[in-house]
């Protein structure tokens, strides 16, 4: 007996490996889904890393200046980038509403006659802002920008008129406003996004390549050797869950170090290994999902329509895009239903802010129980299939 | 040279296909929908309700004046004081407050004498665009709140009263206009984007999927074997599928304005020419992809990726274009989801119609005869092997 066991576990092993090394075959094999994974954990997280910046960046403004003064002109001079970007004075308001249409410019800037006269003499007057919030959300931070620029103007010409400087403000009771903006000082929107799109990859992966590898065994009717075979449902599982595993592993370590840490400067902050333990528990909560996919279709094309079924309450309800603060009541308690919501809390935690266990206990509470409970429930599915089968 | 009823039976051998798969069949109208409602009703742009925690080292009339702008603000949710600054940034790391405010000792002491005193705000940088916007609304609380300060103060030493005093600090009053949403409703904005992001990724998808099907099932072999020309297979093999995203337009254009309330204030003829003409666009894309892969994994994977992120970040669904940087401008250039938002945008909440909007059609009419072109071309009735 105390001879056998190890046997059958040696055995066990063994036929593990060689299905594990039969599944990185196939998957090798295929030349064109090697490229899309490559370009997925490079290019595509590159991509999505450059040149996009979610704040209000350079837009443009066209001026109608009916004043032509020194105030007028220096009232136009402050709305430069990185917020605002000139685009040039027009003579009328058709002109500019032209512009608003076509999508030129996003705001236009109308300066009353007698701007500096009455700047001068002291009395109240009023420039008007046109803004395009077509974009609601840039809407309001153009209108927001351009409200401090225009108070800091008008603040700046208050003091000059009554002969105060910019040294005489030391004192005035004012407030001094310090703000630090804490992981993110520059608020570098690559390192957003990098991280974001890099999850969003291995959620994608992982969910799709097992339910593929599956699924296609059903199209295929290679499903049937595997049942004659003397295999059990989780020794035909488990190798081909293991082997995305080892890709989707190696990408995401390619991409951490060539694209996240080489390319954008993302700092990390926290242990890199914690941060690739996570992951692997992720990929395998997932796969769960990938499995249980593949059990409910008979091909592929039904598979990739149900994996984007799941991937989007999964993708939405994770916070990248609306953080739980902002979600609507119902939504907001769904989230503790999304694997990728305590993937992003502890992605972004150990890498951005440098938290460790200490702090993120719970949500790696809460990916394993959620994880470990999907898993069982793709286990559970595919034994039932196979079962049907016989 | 193209035969219409070889075309006919073709297309309608696929429908046949289709419609026998229920599951499909019911998943192409279901997803955009789907993905239409969560994304809708999930993707919440405002900046609202930040959760923030506060040491106030002064606790004076003053301190505590000062903080109720930020609690009874509806941009910020207070979760309560702390006692030390070292408390708050495990709150921080672990996400329950994105912002804390710190008021030193001295605050009202400082202030009542004349004399400037610091705040000083942390703020959660892990979502850059969301802190930004925070800092935004702290510096203009802080603005109004030295306005107020300063008139105080002048409406004191200059014995004039307080009115005249706010009226001599900010002798420039900024009128704001909101043009064509005004209330800034952001869920419009995100609703009329949604069409576009929509009917980008799911025509490839639904394309990809059923070309790659015949090749990797090998029933492909069948077409290679019959007389039918490339064109005619192109043409109807892909029939179903754009009559299937064209129905999608009319439910996604429903779903925005009925249940979303966005407004459509543009040329509803125009629009169906110009979704058309896009939806022609798209599937094309899912034909190329088919083409250059030959598992239906490879398919899903490849079509997913080179849509979702460029129709997100450079279609100025986000940003708009011009904001872009040039290398980005460019690529939003050679993508057709920038046109597209431009003609969704106009017509739903600009109302602009095609004489402003022709420019864009006219690029995704190239853009979709260009790939259909690329795609004939790349279609070999011989396989190499």
């Amino acid at each position: 007996m105390s001879v056998q066991l190890p046997k059958k576990i040696l055995l066990w092993l063994r036929r593990l490996r060689v299905l594990t090394a039969k599944e990185l075959l196939q998957l090798f094999r295929d030349v064109a889904l090697m490229f899309v994974i490559v370009y997925a954990f490079t290019m595509d997280i590159y991509i999505a890393g450059s040149g996009v910046s979610l704040q209000l960046n350079k837009a443009g403004i066209a001026v109608i200046d009916n004043d032509h003064s020194i105030a007028s002109r220096e009232l136009i001079y402050q709305f430069r980038p990185p917020y605002f970007r000139l685009n040039g004075e027009v003579l009328d308001s058709s002109t500019a509403m032209r512009l608003l249409d076509e999508g030129q410019v996003m705001a236009s800037l109308d300066i009353p006659p007698k701007f500096q006269q009455h700047l001068m003499e002291g009395r109240q007057t009023a420039v008007q802002l046109q803004i395009d919030t077509s974009n609601a959300v840039l809407g309001t931070l153009a209108a927001s920008y351009a409200g401090q620029i225009v108070g800091k103007y008008g603040l700046d010409a208050a003091l000059d008129r009554a002969g105060l400087t910019a040294e005489s403000l030391q004192v005035l009771p004012r407030i001094e406003d310090r703000h630090r903006v804490w992981y993110n000082p520059n608020q570098n929107d690559a390192w957003f996004f990098t991280i974001a799109e890099l999850m969003t990859v291995i959620t994608v992966l992982s969910i799709v390549l097992p339910a593929a590898a599956t699924v296609r065994e059903k199209e295929r009717g290679t499903i049937e050797q595997l049942i004659v075979s003397p295999l059990s449902p989780i020794q035909i599982l488990l190798p081909k869950v293991l082997s995305m595993i080892f890709v989707i592993l190696l990408g995401t370590a390619v991409s951490i170090f060539l694209i996240l840490g080489l390319v954008f400067d993302v700092p990390f902050k926290g242990s890199l290994p914690l941060f690739f333990a996570v992951t692997l528990l992720y990929v395998f909560s997932t796969a769960g999902i990938g499995l249980v996919a593949a059990t409910m279709s008979r091909n592929l094309a039904q598979v990739g329509m149900l994996t984007i079924m799941i991937l989007a309450p999964v993708i939405l309800l994770s916070g990248v895009w609306t953080p739980p603060e902002a979600m609507p009541p119902g939504l907001r308690q769904a989230m503790y239903f999304s694997p990728l919501y305590y993937y992003i809390e502890m992605g972004y935690g150990i890498l951005l802010k440098g938290a460790g266990l200490d702090i993120l206990w719970d949500s790696l509470l809460g990916l394993t129980s959620l994880g470990g409970f999907i898993f069982t429930f793709g286990v559970w599915r595919f034994n039932g299939v196979l079962d049907e089968s016989h | 040279m193209m035969n219409i009823r070889r075309i006919r039976v073709l297309a309608f051998k696929e429908w046949r296909e289709i419609l026998r798969d229920r599951l499909f069949f019911v998943l192409s109208f279901v997803v955009p929908s789907v993905l239409m409602l969560v994304f809708g009703y999930g993707i919440i742009l405002d900046v609202e309700k930040l959760p923030f925690a506060v040491l106030d080292q002064d606790r004076s009339e003053m301190s505590r004046d000062y903080l109720h702008q930020f609690m009874s603000s509806r941009y910020f949710d207070y979760q309560g004081d702390v006692h030390s600054e070292q408390a708050l940034s495990p709150l921080i790391a672990d996400s329950k407050i994105r912002l804390a405010i710190i008021i030193p000792e001295n605050f009202q002491k400082n202030l009542i004498a004349g004399r400037p005193s610091p705040v000083q705000t942390l703020i959660d940088g892990t979502f850059p665009f969301r802190a930004q916007t925070a800092k935004g609304y702290v510096i203009a609380i802080n603005a109004a709140k030295n306005a107020e300060l300063m008139a105080k103060w002048i409406a004191q030493k200059q014995g004039v009263t307080l009115e005249q005093a706010r009226a001599l600090v900010s002798p420039v009053r900024l009128e704001l206009r909101y043009l064509y949403n005004q209330e800034l409703n952001s869920r419009w904005s995100v609703a009329a984007a949604l069409v576009m992001f929509i009917l980008m990724v799911s025509p490839p998808f639904l394309t990809a999927l059923g070309v790659v099907r015949e090749k990797e099932n090998g029933s492909i072999y069948n077409i290679y074997t019959s007389t039918v020309s490339r064109g005619e297979f192109l043409i109807g093999k892909l029939l179903p599928y754009i009559g299937i995203s064209i129905i999608n337009v009319f439910i996604l254009w429903l779903m925005a304005t009925a249940l979303f309330g966005a407004p459509f204030k543009g040329d509803p003829l125009f629009f169906i020419l110009a979704s058309v003409v896009y939806v022609v666009c798209t599937t094309g894309i899912g034909l190329f992809v088919s083409l250059v892969v030959h598992t239906q994994v490879a398919a899903m994977i490849m079509t997913a990726i080179i849509t979702v992120v460029p129709s997100v970040l450079y279609s100025g669904l986000l940003v708009p274009v011009s904001s872009l940087e040039a290398a980005a401008q460019i690529e939003a250039h050679l993508f057709p989801a920038m046109y597209y938002t431009n003609i969704v945008l106009g017509s739903f909440i600009k109302g602009v119609g095609f004489e402003v909007l022709w420019v864009d059609l006219f690029m995704l009419v190239i853009y979709a005869s260009g790939l259909w072109l690329l795609s004939f071309f790349l279609f070999r009735k011989t396989p190499k092997a």
